[in-house]
């Protein structure tokens, strides 16, 4: 890769001014906190992005109209964000698709379904109000259409719809020319999420057929009404059992290279009280897999199986074995606390696994 | 004052009673906790800035002392209240990178990997265990008729003096283990990987003071080398003072390996409460100790955030009344004052006992 001149001086300049011969003027946490202190705008950790609009989509249902500043580096239709918040204290993350298109005047949307019992969710519908600044990541993730002339099918459930939204307005703005028939699955037609903004799209775009079942009235959707659809490049981004249905039929037809999807599946819960059981525990960093009984705290489960890791009192107090579980649920012996949100530290001398983890070890 | 011995039976219930205190307050943890420990953060960030400004631009006497006092003010608050307070991870729970135990740096000469290991780990477990619990005397005091007495021993008040002057370097240097190395009980090579860490630490904090702040205010350069230092001195001063009264006070005990052998968790509280001291004072004094002037508290629930120990306090210690344990508290002057009698009365060859115990 070639330099510019000018991309050499800033490299430079930054080398100078991220000196660790110059802490602690230039320590990276005291200046971002003050320019945070004057305009949460102008933070560089992430991406900030004020709340324009908010808008009520469905009665459970609200968008966050985003704009972000101008160091954003773009998105495609499809990708996920992850939003920070801080709920009592504790920084806590959630992904959720963007439901936009990309625009030239660089507005995001971001599309919340309140589920019950879920606490990002129902912090964003409760304490978000216009001119608030959320804290989004950089955008990730390939769900998108494939190039080609075949016809697309756009498959979602619920809010799945979001990303295909996105997916669906950027098509419409590109002109492309495949046929596409986008069927959505709720419950009934006050949870149509985008109703008004898909049936206009549907009326004037003649390429562009929405079908929509209601599964309050028509029962849940089965997959086999898809048969007469297996030609089309396929998106589908629901619930996990619907992905995997999806997945089935056109593995069956021997298509299955034509089906891209995207699932969102709850937490997972503690299997009861399985002291006897045993679970997977995958090593992230090490790449390394080892077998952790539910009565085994989970240190000396991977020192049984060869590991190593970092280990002080083995009594809980010193933290040195403390480290991220990226995901499953974990139960502490200690305080009986039970784990069970993606990426919570945990103190693997006295934590045992309630289910398969991933840890970041 | 004796030990207090409870049946296993009362010992479980005792244990119970903490625990469920410790819960109770876990569940409490939030916004609260938040604001105070990023406060402080602030509070110690505006101290640096104006005492070092001061020690920099200013000309007269006033500002000089007033810098001096800032820029200690600065860097004890960081030690007590945010740095051992961090590096407990008390403040984990926030899932801010920025105050997490295993990432923070503190401004000090000791490698916050050392101190994890050596106090966190050593000092938190062993507590006062005799031969497991280095910071029982660093090595160097004599606290106790268990301790070996031998002729240096005389000249521990001077030994104090020094450590307390640099007390920074010393904990720096625990994790050494240069009484292992003196003795030759080192494998080669290890004492360079071990120093390591420090050496670079020591480099950067060393630089800081006494190169770049001191470079930067060029025609300040004696003025601000001087303020820099006497601000050192005034933190390893109070530090120390601080941190001997935490364990070193009159009716603070002290535990062998044997007495500790199958211990339960109710086993362990009891030895931390029996061997801990706490301090009285305002609210302004708990501050500049970081709570360790709550001691008993603070090693009962080393990973709760410290503000809680104030109103953890009284509880524990109806707790202990109700099991018969002496609870140890009293003003600064006071406590401080028996561990100063104890440096010289231990100086002397009182007390010696036939049963040798390995430093």
């Amino acid at each position: 890769m070639t330099t510019s001149p000018n991309q050499r001086l800033w490299l430079g300049l930054s080398r100078v001014l991220y000196s660790p011969w110059l802490h602690p003027l230039n320590d990276a946490d005291a200046w971002e906190r003050l320019r945070v202190w004057m305009n949460p705008m102008w933070s560089r950790r992430d991406y900030p992005a004020r709340v324009l609009d908010i808008i009520d989509e469905t009665p459970d249902t609200r968008s966050f109209v985003l704009k972000p500043t101008a160091r954003w580096p773009g998105h495609r239709a499809g990708q996920h964000v992850v939003v920070e918040v801080e709920i009592n204290g504790r920084r806590v993350h959630r992904s959720f698709s963007l439901s936009s298109a990309p625009t030239p005047d660089r507005r995001l949307r971001i599309t919340v379904k309140r589920q019950p019992g879920a606490r990002v969710s129902g912090w964003l519908h409760e304490h978000v109000r216009i001119g608030d600044v959320l804290r989004l990541s950089a955008p990730t993730g390939r769900f998108a259409p494939a190039e080609g002339a075949a016809p697309l099918l756009l498959l979602s459930a619920g809010s799945g719809i979001t990303p295909l939204m996105a997916i669906v307005e950027d098509l419409h703005r590109r002109g492309d020319p495949r046929a596409i028939v986008f069927i959505h699955c709720c419950r009934t037609p006050a949870d149509f999420i985008f109703a008004d903004r898909l049936r206009v799209l549907a009326a004037e775009w003649p390429n562009f057929e929405l079908r929509v079942h209601y599964s309050a009235s028509a029962g849940r959707f089965d997959v086999r009404q898809l048969s007469d659809l297996l030609h089309c490049q396929t998106l589908v981004c629901g619930p996990r059992a619907l992905t995997q249905n999806v997945e089935a039929l056109f593995l069956a037809a021997g298509v299955k290279d034509q089906v891209r999807s995207e699932s969102y599946s709850g937490r997972v819960l503690p299997h009861g009280d399985a002291t006897q059981d045993s679970f997977g525990v995958h090593c992230s960093v090490t790449e390394q897999v080892f077998t952790a009984r539910g009565d085994t705290s989970l240190l000396e489960a991977a020192e049984a199986a060869g590991l190593k890791p970092a280990h002080g009192c083995r009594i809980g107090i010193c933290k040195t074995c403390q480290c991220t579980k990226r995901s499953g649920t974990a139960l502490n012996l200690r305080t009986g606390e039970i784990s069970s949100e993606p990426n919570e530290l945990i103190q693997l001398c006295i934590s045992v696994a309630r289910s398969p983890l991933e840890l970041a070890l | 004052m004796l030990k207090t011995k409870l049946t296993p039976e009362q010992l479980d219930q005792f244990q119970a009673e903490l625990d469920a205190l410790r819960s109770e307050v876990a569940a409490d943890l939030g916004e609260r906790d938040a604001t105070h420990i990023r406060s402080v953060v602030r509070e110690v960030r505006l101290n640096a800035v104006a005492g070092r400004g001061l020690l920099m631009f200013g000309f007269d006497p006033i500002s000089f002392i007033v810098g001096v006092c800032a820029l200690a003010r600065a860097k004890i608050l960081e030690n007590m209240e945010v740095g051992h307070n961090v590096l407990h991870g008390q403040y984990d729970w926030m899932g801010d990178p920025t105050l997490n135990s295993q990432q923070y740096e503190w401004d000090i000469v000791c490698d916050s990997g050392h101190w994890r290991r050596t106090h966190n780990f050593e000092h938190h477990s062993y507590t006062n265990i005799l031969g497991q619990d280095d910071d029982y005397g660093y090595g160097l005091l004599r606290m106790t008729g268990d301790q070996k007495w031998t002729w240096r021993t005389l000249l521990q008040p001077i030994w104090y003096a020094l450590l307390a002057i640099g007390f920074q370097w010393g904990v720096a240097i625990q994790d050494l283990k240069l009484g292992r190395w003196f003795k030759g009980r080192m494998p080669k090579g290890e004492l360079a990987e071990r120093a390591a860490p420090f050496l670079k630490k020591a480099r950067s904090q060393l630089y800081k003071d006494y190169v770049l702040f001191p470079l930067l205010a060029f025609w300040n350069i004696p003025r601000v080398l001087l303020g820099n230092a006497l601000a050192n001195l005034i933190r390893s001063l109070w530090t120390n003072a601080i941190i001997f009264c935490g364990h070193f006070t009159a009716d603070a005990q002290v535990f062998t390996k044997a007495e500790v052998a199958g211990e339960t968790r109710g086993g362990w509280y009891l030895r931390q409460i029996q061997g801990s001291s706490n301090l009285e004072g305002g609210r302004w004094f708990h501050l500049l100790t970081g709570h360790l002037s709550h001691q008993i508290e603070h090693h009962l629930f080393p990973d709760i955030p410290a503000p809680r120990y104030v109103e953890m306090a009284p509880r524990v210690r109806d707790i202990c009344a109700r099991y018969g344990i002496h609870y140890n508290s009293a003003g600064f002057w006071r406590q401080y004052g028996t561990v100063l009698w104890r440096i010289l009365k231990y100086a002397l060859p009182v007390e010696r006992r036939l049963r040798l115990v390995r430093a």
